[in-house]
């Protein structure tokens, strides 16, 4: 498809710009609080991050603000952003089994070394309004801080609690493959190399955990539905803090160097699918699916999860498909494709009028000249006057 | 102390200790900003469960810095747009790659403010304990309550 470019208007772009702010403003008296969005809207920042590629929940709260709360509006501004800075430094590993959890479940094992914690959820309360948050002002949010979070008084815990994983346990009881040795393969990295078809698995998993949460919850539902063959349980699902650090740049060269960055909230889900045999030892196992995703993001670390041990699989729904898949699940393509739609197509829509004009022009002729056919036949097949009828 | 645990101490603790380490320096010793704080980007890596490979998870959003006392080099970095932490980060670390006088009073404060963090985070892991549960399936449930 050819492109054409088009000019002017930049009055009114401009205007319409100012549009936007007059109506996100308009009959508002102060402006949102970017603190407030971050605390307070944690879970669509989390959203926002996962599906930009980019954690930065300062400036996530940002990109909500200016695109008026529209995720997609957020991610492409945060994507663009990204485009803007240079990237220094690659990360050592993040450790996930040792991150500070805050929620821990598993719906496959009732009672697992360190417990179910439910943590911040709403899996298990009424989808009821709550009406009281209508007024909730700075001193409702003060007194419930101090009655459930007071600052004071020591801890009674006197260390944090280790969570073993569940895939371990299974491990331990010969039900999963054993662990493998760790790689240090440098994985692929899809923002900066085009992705050629079969991806590797760390490309594949590098997408997934940037996609589109919709997307991905759609087709992870069609795999269970029946379009597809993975219906796993959820051997563990763990939200917490994971520490991000890189080797010290300006450090002696020792391996333990290292810079300590700060803390990422992620979502990790390791499910437990069908079992398989292992041709060459007999041996049984339990298949794992995989999902890491930044934030507290369940829905899309579960389908990711899914996704990615569907695209294992061999057959012909859409979820096992890899180039449907993976092609499809980004949220700024997909979005930035469909919206390409409202700008200027005038040259593609004059050169469709061109044709539709042809076509009709065409008919039209085909019709006059069947029409001048059919009178021709007529008169020639009306007798002549004066003529023995049949002789034309 | 290695660098990681400082650092992770400086960041994660009471923003009061690297603004009180960095003011110690910068009241005795010239400190030369070679690269102002800005704005990049990390690329973090994760470990996969089932390959055991490493994959990119996302990129994160950092500010550094870098200093310099008197020829030596510090560098601050840390996730999120901070640009003053990250210019005392690397003020402190150049104190301590010079290994100026006063960093050696420093190590107690740092294991305080670590106790301090460790306190907070045991806080706010007893938060998530009261949420652990034990689920019974019904028929268990239906025969204690008999």
């Amino acid at each position: 498809m050819a492109y054409v470019a088009v000019t002017g208007g930049r009055e009114a772009i401009e205007k319409a710009s100012e549009l936007n702010h007059y109506y996100r403003l308009k009959e508002s008296e102060e402006g949102l609080e970017l603190g407030s969005i971050r605390k307070q809207m944690r879970l669509l920042i989390d959203k926002v991050m996962g599906e930009a590629g980019l954690y930065a929940p300062e400036y996530a709260a940002l990109a909500l603000k200016q695109g008026e709360g529209d995720p997609a509006e957020a991610v492409f501004l945060l994507r663009a952003y990204r485009s803007t800075l240079a990237r220094n430094h690659v990360s050592r590993v993040t450790d996930t089994s040792s991150m500070r959890i805050i929620r821990r479940i598993s719906s496959s094992f009732r009672d697992l070394p360190g417990g179910q914690v439910l943590g911040p959820t709403y899996d298990y309360t009424h989808r009821l309004l709550n009406f009281n948050l209508r007024s909730e002002g700075a001193e409702d949010i003060r007194a419930f801080m101090d009655r459930f979070a007071p600052a004071e008084g020591g801890p009674k815990l006197t260390e944090e609690p280790a969570f073993r994983k569940v895939a371990d346990l299974l491990r331990d009881q010969g039900l999963m493959p054993p662990m493998k040795a760790t790689l240090d393969t440098e994985p692929f990295d899809v923002t900066r190399r085009k992705v050629i078809l079969p991806a590797s698995r760390s490309a594949r998993l590098q997408m997934l955990a940037r996609g589109e949460t919709g997307t991905m919850t759609a087709l992870a539902y069609s795999s269970m539905r029946g379009y597809g063959s993975v219906h796993p349980t959820i051997g563990e699902l763990r939200v917490g803090y994971a520490e991000v650090s890189i080797a010290d740049p300006y450090g002696a060269g020792d391996p333990d160097d290292s810079l300590y960055l700060g803390e990422m909230l992620v979502t990790e889900v390791e499910t437990i699918n069908s079992f398989k045999q292992n041709e060459a030892t007999g041996e049984v196992h339990f298949v794992m699916g995989y999902g890491l995703v930044t934030g507290q993001n369940e829905l899309k670390a579960i389908a990711m999860a899914i996704l990615e041990r569907s695209l294992d699989t061999e057959g012909t729904a859409p979820a096992q498909d890899e180039e449907f898949v993976l092609t499809h699940i980004d949220g700024l393509e997909s979005t930035g494709f469909v919206s390409h739609l409202k700008l200027p197509h005038y040259i593609t829509f004059q050169s469709s009028l061109d044709r539709i004009r042809k076509a009709k022009g065409e008919r039209e002729r085909r019709q006059a000249d069947t029409e001048e056919e059919k009178e021709d036949d007529e008169q020639q097949h009306e007798p002549a006057v004066g003529a023995a009828p049949g002789v034309s | 102390m290695k660098k990681f645990r400082m650092t992770r101490i400086l960041i994660e603790g009471s923003p009061l200790l690297p603004d009180k380490l960095a003011r110690e320096v910068l009241e005795r010793y010239d400190v030369a900003v070679v690269k102002p704080p800005e704005n990049s980007l990390v690329l973090t890596k994760a470990r996969d469960s089932v390959s055991r490979e490493p994959f990119y998870l996302t990129e994160v959003l950092v500010t550094e810095c870098t200093v310099s006392i008197e020829g030596t080099f510090g560098y601050g970095i840390l996730m999120g747009d901070r640009p003053e932490l990250a210019y005392r980060l690397a003020v402190v670390d150049a104190a301590f790659n010079r290994q100026l006088p006063e960093t050696e009073a420093w190590e107690t404060l740092l294991l305080e403010e670590e106790q301090e963090l460790l306190k907070r985070r045991l806080r706010e892991q007893e938060l998530t304990q009261a949420t652990k549960v034990e689920f019974d399936t019904m028929e268990e449930s239906y025969d204690r309550a008999k």
